[in-house]
């Protein structure tokens, strides 16, 4: 029997690209940031990073099992403006409105894996539609970004729990304890089993509906994570704030080594996709580029990471 | 004495094509029974009812003398029915002690998985069948005859009573048909019951007790092996049937002796090889000759076709055309040749269905790279309906949705597409799969004509007798070599069928 981790063959490992990117816009930003390795820069990237990497997570999951959630982003704009609607000061409404945001959160998504999962369309136009749906509802409610997010709430949010530990790392650490289970489970391996071959996966006795909709519940999970984050980060509800989650997670999950098809990559790609994509706007800043060509720049970068990831792929092809 | 699984009158059709008319079928306790029939004959539907992957139309399954009705395939595997696909329900991208655990993992009472066990469980499940591979190797990094024994490795670790497997054989090498051979004996002692599909008549003489023949979705007669002796000129009449209809004898009457040697050598192929797929293929194609790929289903003819089209890339070998080595990386460089292929799918890879027949007529010289930038569309749709005359069009509307003409006809145009483009060489993959008698014998007519005109023909079917009726020389192939050639009045029925199963 050959050992687990064979470095010989780490190169092939789906989320090795990733990787290497992260570590090398770790050390630009660095050397562009001179007070990079502080703990301020680090909270306060922290702050910034964590909704997009657990949108990212939450979108890796579906993408594994091979469907995809464009509907992800609208979900976490009609959760703000929820919150935002009906928080109040005290620490009893607080704690109400972020339970019934997130159950509201699961709700949608598992309305998504259902669509999908009963009905078979495809992901991408099902998850459009639901998208435009759950935009017009946030639109209906609150046309202009507003509402009320008492100030203790997002000061919490961004306050230490002790010396050198932000409570946003909270969120991150509850995350990755929930992936470490779940990745544990019998699931899990169910996830990659119908996002790798649906008819195999149903000849082998998995639930291939049940699996479906139970990844959608737990991506909804993440989702609503995220959603908390950004209410706390804004302190407003906004119908238009999660819109640029939907694509921008898609993107790091699929930078992270997964493969669109499902199946394929370890949950940590999109984790590393989502920093990665988080580290490049900081870069782009230090690196003093004009915010007209921020959008530009990044799209290169992005279009260079994928091009990297696909490259083990393109020599498989040429040598059959 | 009750039989353990009983199927009665079994029907089952897809979309309006009968796969299974009327089987009804019986399994002893601890016997390996054998299915034989020729492709398409209704012997994988039948396996894939008994293990309630799909429902059938009407009839009963029996098992252990009380009815039973399999609502799905877990619910079979619960009843210990298990089965190795003929192909493969692995996940690729999952490593093998995955796969071997995959739908019934241990899991500790906490909920979390317990690794250890299942490694423990894919340790013992491989070492049955003395496989050399590794755990933790993804399967789609195995070789084809090592993810084959994985898949039954992964059916036998279920601890069956009664085994399908559908053709376990066919990626396997000689030392492991050993292996899994005496391993069915194993079960056998345990009374472990095994039905056993493989196309190798060899081999269910070797290790079946009986066998039960499949033809045109019936069950049309069994062999029992210790009544009968077990010899192979008692199944392969049961496998071919007799042919009773005249009309259908008229059409496939062989054609009368051509010599070939004085002409011109169109296409040479020379030593070709493709890794795992083909091994050294050498053949000429001389002008105007017919040649036809013989053999089983899926023993490399297919892959034979898709390199010269240029589909599919060689990995060594060298294509001749004139005595001049080409190169063909893509199929619009072989169109450019003069090769062209009639693809298999004709609904997936021939047609455009939602188009009409003009369009679809005229794509390969609309897509012609010395064609004018405004198309000269007076001139190809005359084209177009001379090539509708030749090919005899029904109705000959160029106008006709091509998804509102009969299969036939849609072959028809497939095969017309390329006729004003004056092909050198035309490659028909399985042309007549699914089409009625007149339009063979249309299709036959094409071509004869184009041989005539002096264009190489290279015809892959699976069907013997069109190989009969249409070809000057067979080249059987057998797990991607040409082990035969057959040419002129030595091609018949029986020959052909001999040669195919490696029969002397």
């Amino acid at each position: 029997m050959k050992n687990r981790l064979n470095w010989k063959n780490i190169y092939q490992n789906p989320s090795f690209p990733s990787f290497l990117i992260l570590i090398a816009i770790i050390i630009l930003n660095a050397s562009l940031q001179h007070n990079f390795f502080t703990y301020r820069t680090f909270k306060s990237n922290l702050l910034t990073f964590t909704p997009l990497i657990l949108t990212s997570i939450a979108q890796g999951l579906v993408i594994l099992v091979g469907c995809v959630d464009l509907s992800l982003g609208a979900t976490v704009s009609l959760i703000t403006v929820l919150m935002a609607s009906l928080m109040g000061d005290s620490l009893l409404s607080i704690f109400i409105v972020v339970l019934l945001g997130s159950g509201l959160a699961i709700l949608m998504s598992f309305v998504n894996g259902f669509l999908i999962s009963y009905f078979g369309p495809p992901p991408l136009l099902t998850t459009y539609a639901t998208s435009v749906l759950w935009f017009g509802i946030a639109l209906f409610f609150m046309p202009t970004p507003g509402g009320y997010i008492p100030k203790s709430f997002s000061k919490m949010y961004r306050s230490d729990l002790f010396p050198n530990f932000p409570v946003v790392l909270l969120f991150l650490i509850g995350a990755f304890f929930i992936l470490f289970f779940i990745s544990r489970t019998r699931f899990y391996k169910h996830i990659y089993a119908v996002g790798g071959n649906e008819d195999a996966a149903y000849a082998n006795g998995v639930n291939v509906f049940l699996t479906k909709i139970k990844v959608f519940l737990l991506s909804g999970v993440f989702i609503a994570l995220a959603s908390i984050c950004v209410v706390a980060q804004t302190a407003t509800g906004d119908a238009r704030c999660g819109l640029s989650f939907s694509l921008n997670s898609v993107a790091a999950s699929i930078i992270g080594g997964l493969s669109f098809s499902g199946g394929k990559g370890s949950i940590i790609g999109p984790i590393m996709g989502g920093l990665i994509l988080g580290l490049l706007i900081n870069v782009l800043y230090f690196a003093n580029i004009t915010s007209f060509y921020q959008e530009f720049m990044k799209g290169i970068i992005i279009i260079f990471s994928l091009a990297i990831g696909a490259i083990p792929k393109y020599l498989k092809t040429r040598s059959l | 004495m009750s039989f353990i699984l009983e199927a009665r009158n079994l029907k089952k059709s897809f979309d309006g094509v009968v796969a299974l008319s009327d089987a009804s079928f019986t399994l002893n306790q601890g016997e390996i029974c054998g299915l034989v029939g020729a492709n398409g004959s209704g012997k994988t539907t039948f396996a894939r009812i008994i293990s309630g992957l799909i429902k059938p139309d009407a009839g009963q399954l029996y098992l252990y003398g009380s009815q039973i009705n399999l609502k799905s395939h877990l619910e079979a595997e619960k009843l210990a029915i298990s089965m190795v696909h003929q192909n493969l329900s692995l996940v690729p991208e999952m490593t093998v002690w995955e796969n071997i655990n995959l739908g019934r993992e241990i899991i500790t009472p906490l909920g979390i998985l317990n690794k250890e066990e299942a490694l423990i469980r894919a340790e013992a499940a491989i070492q049955e069948l003395k496989v050399n591979i590794s755990l933790y190797d993804k399967v789609s990094q195995l070789a084809p005859s090592d993810q084959q024994l994985l898949e039954i490795v992964k059916a036998l670790s279920r601890n069956p009573k009664i085994l399908i497997l559908d053709e376990p054989t066919a990626s396997l090498g000689f030392k492991q048909v050993e292996i899994l051979f005496e391993k069915l004996i194993q079960l056998k002692k345990d009374q472990v019951s095994v039905i056993f599909i493989s196309h190798r008549i060899w081999e269910i003489t070797r290790i079946c007790d009986r066998l039960v023949a499949f033809r045109n979705g019936k069950t049309v007669g069994e062999v029992d092996f210790q009544q009968q002796p077990r010899e192979e000129r008692l199944i392969i009449p049961l496998i071919t049937g007799k042919k009773e209809n005249e009309d259908e004898k008229g059409i496939h009457e062989k054609r009368p002796y051509r010599n070939f040697d004085t002409h011109q050598v169109i296409l040479e192929v020379d030593s070709l090889s493709k890794r795992d797929k083909l091994h050294n293929i050498s053949f000429k194609i001389r002008e105007g000759e017919v040649i036809g790929l013989g053999g089983l289903n899926g023993q490399g003819q297919e892959e034979i076709l898709f390199i010269l089209s240029g589909y599919l890339r060689k990995t060594s070998g060298k294509i001749k055309i004139n005595n001049q080595e080409i190169i063909i990386k893509n199929p619009s460089q072989a169109i450019e040749r003069g090769i062209f292929l009639v693809p298999g799918d004709r609904q997936k890879e021939g047609l455009f269905l939602n188009h009409n027949v003009f369009t679809n007529l005229v794509y390969p010289q609309v897509a012609q790279k010395k064609q004018k930038f405004i198309l000269p569309l007076k001139e190809l749709r005359q084209t177009v309906n001379t090539t509708i005359q030749k090919i005899s069009l029904v109705p000959p509307d160029p106008r006709k949705l091509v998804s509102h003409l009969s299969g036939g006809n849609q072959q028809k145009v497939v095969i017309g597409k390329w006729l004003s483009l004056s092909p050198r060489i035309l490659l028909l993959n399985d042309p007549t799969k699914g089409v009625d008698i007149e339009t063979r014998k249309n299709l036959y007519k094409i071509i004869a004509d184009l041989s005539n005109q002096g264009v190489s023909v290279l015809l892959y079917a699976s069907d013997n007798e069109e190989l009969i009726a249409n070809c000057d020389r067979v080249l059987i192939v057998f797990e991607g070599q040409i082990v035969e050639e057959i040419c002129g009045d030595r091609i018949c029925e029986e020959n052909l069928i001999a040669s195919s199963l490696r029969v002397q």
